[in-house]
């Protein structure tokens, strides 16, 4: 079937070139691109990132699926991203189907299309990127002959909004489990597509939607036949894979346009809104000597210039200091800039910074996330005003000009006096700039909307209402004016909707496929989205808004992603819920176990390597 | 990247440091700007292992020097670029280290060494030329507009640019000839010289917009760079 698919001709891309803002982002050649030959490469694999280019190129995730898969001899891994608007219209007119950018093949000649679901917002994107690849949008209209539609990313922890137009999802690391998924579909390719979508239920850590309804009033599904797993535990990989060395380099400019080096996945902090830190638990490092031999590796192949170390927080890594002295020291000369995102709010990670600022100073950013220690506490964002304020006089003295505050707003028992708190704070920061570094000083605080998502402790909690949210907006607008100060906030029509679609159940289906019907595409973009085309969804559907994004969920009712397991424990987060309407904090989780429920559910799995305390293997609470 | 590179060559007696590299691009890479293609480049060159003249400062950045920013949309045969390394190599060698780590549309042509008192190649720049073969248009579309333009006397176009709102140049005057040229099936050929003096620089997609053919399907492609000798 896939045989009849052939590449589209260039001349066919290249008349539609000249019509198009960016058109670098529609031709591929990067190097290190892998072209593989179709006819004598068993599987096909599309992977594609349903938004623009230059953000689908800064997805570490696919840069890792795409190393991979090309690295199996008898697998061709792709790639597509979302045209922007402008060239979807040209694709359209000229009836061009989507293709990737390797071989020019139409997407729907591939065997497999993964498509990540990092965020929510990009669900309605996946919609028109499955129609402009011409293959039909739901599971249950497509056959054998159509590619298997995969989800992956973060978004899949509560897929149910979106069930409907995917074959199956990939729930926690696919690289512990992509193979295992081509390998089971290889050997029932033949078969029907119902056919092949059982044989995946054997798979551990897969997720059919296909087999699975709704059942009660809240949303959650239960197996409709007895084969189906009740409850599927995201798959994980006991130590961090070898990273990809030879990196795509982009020939125009992108989001993010360096070398990666993952240092270290998971976190032990435990703040209450965060769902990264949950959902990739446990924490797992890379040691210290493979990070500068990979990265060296990396900048040989790929002739990037910075190298950025990610993580979810960086100056938790055991061995950072001496890491970032032998990076220093192995490039040397080099003219090789490192980044280190994701800094906390102690002096500590002002040394780091200083060590890598090399005389430039961009910009240090704090992410308090809370303006009152009441309310940080709260959140288990264990920082104090006096310290914060410490740590930024240390900023400046060491001659940072600039200092980037990020806070939320709409957490959940935030009163006005915590926006106060958050513009004294500001205020207080800026003159403290003022005093050491002069006139030059910039603070820019960035406000955005707590959005309550699955597998996080304020999983129960209601979604801020507009007019509060709203109000605290412009209180900040109005006090936190004037020279050296600059703020940013979410607009609402954007948090409503990732409120609502990430804690959606599959009544959704039809609301964001009428959405996408009515021109709702590019939630995530402020000059592209289209609140009118999913309130008129809305009504068409019938759907209570606001039902769902305000009612607080009760402890006990069955929530629409209670059968995705995270390995942390619903009764942890009960817990820690009640922990944070006290206002109580909870230690760092190397410090001593909190019983989350990662090491009962990982028996198996478990090394030495994991940043979990010994006395917490084999605990229960 | 090496310390010690081993594109030294032992016979220089003097300190070559500044080479000129011809190249090419088409396809994929006739849609990069200015910027990036500088940024290609650079990586490039890092990948061969060239120990590349970096800038002072807290910004700094390597010295490369175009003869002239290809348009977006528009690939070359034949361009110039000046770069300065901090030890000499061997120009042969360095085109040996650059093949198999440019991207694919890339192609490197030439390198040799230039004296660093050498007038910078914008400044040595007089015109350069373009083929732009068109389709979805009927030739006689295109005679005609090539003839109306030649038999103009003038052509105002507003300037590019802010600091230059309201001012106007002629676009007759820095195209010194156009006219239809053979082409495969199913392109129509364009042929253009354009002047590219400092201060007076004409582009394809100009002519193309004086010629009433912006909308039309095209493949450009920068045949030539003249230098004043």
């Amino acid at each position: 079937m896939t045989n009849t698919y052939h590449p589209i001709p260039w001349e066919t891309i290249e008349a539609l070139l000249h019509r198009v803002q960016k058109p670098g982002r529609y031709v591929g050649g990067e190097y290190n691109a892998i072209h593989k030959p179709w006819e004598t490469t068993d599987t096909h694999i599309c992977l594609a990132f349903p938004d623009i280019y230059e953000l689908g190129m800064s997805n570490f995730a696919l840069a890792i699926f795409y190393d991979l898969l090309n690295a199996q001899p008898d697998i061709l891994a792709e790639r597509t991203y979302l045209p922007a608007p402008d060239m979807i219209a040209q694709m359209r007119q000229a009836h061009l189907p989507l293709y990737t950018l390797e071989s020019y093949r139409p997407v729907a000649a591939f065997d497999i299309l993964a498509i990540s679901t990092a965020y929510e917002q990009l669900y309605t994107n996946v919609l028109e990127l499955l129609d402009l690849a011409g293959i039909p949008l739901r599971a249950a209209d497509r056959d054998a002959t159509h590619p298997l539609i995969v989800g992956g990313g973060h978004g899949t922890f509560n897929p149910e909004p979106v069930a409907d137009f995917f074959d199956v999802f990939v729930i926690g690391e696919a690289e512990a489990v992509f193979l295992e998924l081509i390998d089971t579909w290889r050997a029932h390719r033949h078969l029907p597509r119902e056919a092949q979508l059982r044989a995946l239920l054997d798979v551990p850590g897969l997720y059919v939607p296909r087999f699975y309804q709704p059942t009660g009033e809240f949303g959650a599904v239960t197996p409709t036949d007895p084969a189906t797993p009740a409850r599927i535990l995201k798959r994980l990989l006991p130590m961090l894979p070898p990273t990809p060395v030879r990196q795509l380099v982009p020939n125009v400019e992108v989001t993010h346009n360096r070398a990666v080096v993952e240092i270290q996945r998971g976190c032990t902090r435990g703040c209450r809104f965060c769902q990264a830190g949950a959902i990739t638990r446990p924490v797992r490092e890379r040691p210290a000597a493979e990070i500068v031999e990979s990265a060296s590796a990396i900048l040989d192949a790929t002739g990037y210039e910075e190298v950025a170390l990610l993580s979810l927080s960086s100056a938790d890594h055991s061995e950072i200091k001496p890491l970032l002295e032998a990076l220093l020291d192995r490039f040397k000369g080099r003219h090789v800039s490192i980044s280190l995102p994701s800094l906390r709010i102690e002096s500590f990670s002002v040394d780091l910074a200083d060590m890598l600022a090399q005389g430039r100073r961009s910009g240090f950013t704090f992410a308090p996330e809370a303006g009152s220690d009441a309310l940080r506490r709260r959140i288990n964002k264990d920082i104090a005003t006096e310290d914060l304020l410490a740590v930024a006089t240390e900023v400046f003295t060491r001659g940072w000009r600039t200092l980037k505050l990020y806070f939320m707003l709409g957490l959940p028992g935030e009163t006005d006096e915590d926006i106060e708190a958050i513009i004294d704070l500001a205020h207080r920061v800026r003159r403290l700039g003022l005093d050491i570094g002069g006139r030059k000083t910039e603070i820019h605080v960035s406000v955005s909307t707590f959005v309550p998502k699955p597998h996080t402790t304020f999983q129960w909690a209601p979604l801020a209402d507009r007019a509060t949210v709203e109000r605290r907006q412009a209180l900040l607008r109005e006090r936190l004016r004037g020279r050296g100060l600059r703020l940013s906030w979410n607009q609402y029509d954007g948090t409503r909707l990732e409120a609502l679609l990430a804690r959606g159940d599959r009544r959704l289906n039809v609301v964001v496929e009428a959405a996408w019907r009515n021109g709702a595409r590019f939630d995530a973009w402020d000059e592209w989205r289209s609140p009118e085309a999913w309130e008129r969804a809305f009504d068409e559907a019938g759907f209570d808004v606001d039902d769902a994004l305000y009612r607080p969920r009760a402890e006990d009712e069955p929530l629409p992603w209670d059968h995705l397991h995270s390995g942390v424990e619903k009764r942890f987060f009960q817990r820690d819920y009640r922990r944070s309407q006290a206002g109580e904090l909870l230690s760092d989780c190397r410090e001593s176990c909190h019983a989350c429920g990662i090491l009962v559910n990982y028996p198996g799995t478990w090394t030495a390597e994991w940043e979990c305390p010994e006395q917490g293997v084999g605990s229960k609470e | 990247m090496n310390d010690e590179s081993p594109l030294q060559n032992p016979q220089s007696k003097i300190q070559n440091l500044r080479y000129r590299i011809t190249f090419a691009t088409r396809q994929t890479l006739a849609y990069v700007s200015v910027l990036e293609l500088g940024k290609i480049w650079e990586r490039s060159l890092r990948r061969a292992g060239m120990p590349l003249k970096y800038s002072q400062g807290y910004n700094p950045r390597p010295k490369l020097h175009f003869a002239a920013p290809l348009p977006v949309g528009c690939g070359s045969e034949a361009d110039l670029m000046d770069v300065w390394l901090e030890t000499p190599v061997d120009p042969a060698m360095m085109l040996a280290a650059l093949t198999g780590v440019v991207p694919q549309d890339l192609s490197v042509i030439d390198v040799h060494a230039v004296p660093e008192d050498e007038a910078a190649l914008s400044e040595q720049l007089v015109a350069a030329e373009y083929r732009v073969w068109l389709r979805d248009v009927a030739p006689e579309t295109v005679q005609s507009a090539v003839t109306n333009f030649l038999n103009s006397d003038t052509l105002a176009l507003a300037k590019r640019g802010r600091k230059y709102r309201g001012k106007t140049y002629d676009l007759r005057l820095l195209v010194e000839a156009l006219h239809l040229e053979d082409a495969p099936a199913p392109w129509i050929g364009l042929w253009m010289r354009i002047h590219a003096r400092p201060g007076a620089t004409g582009r394809p997609d100009e002519v193309l917009k004086a010629l009433n053919l912006v909308d039309t399907p095209r493949r450009c492609t920068r045949s030539r760079l003249i230098l004043a000798s």
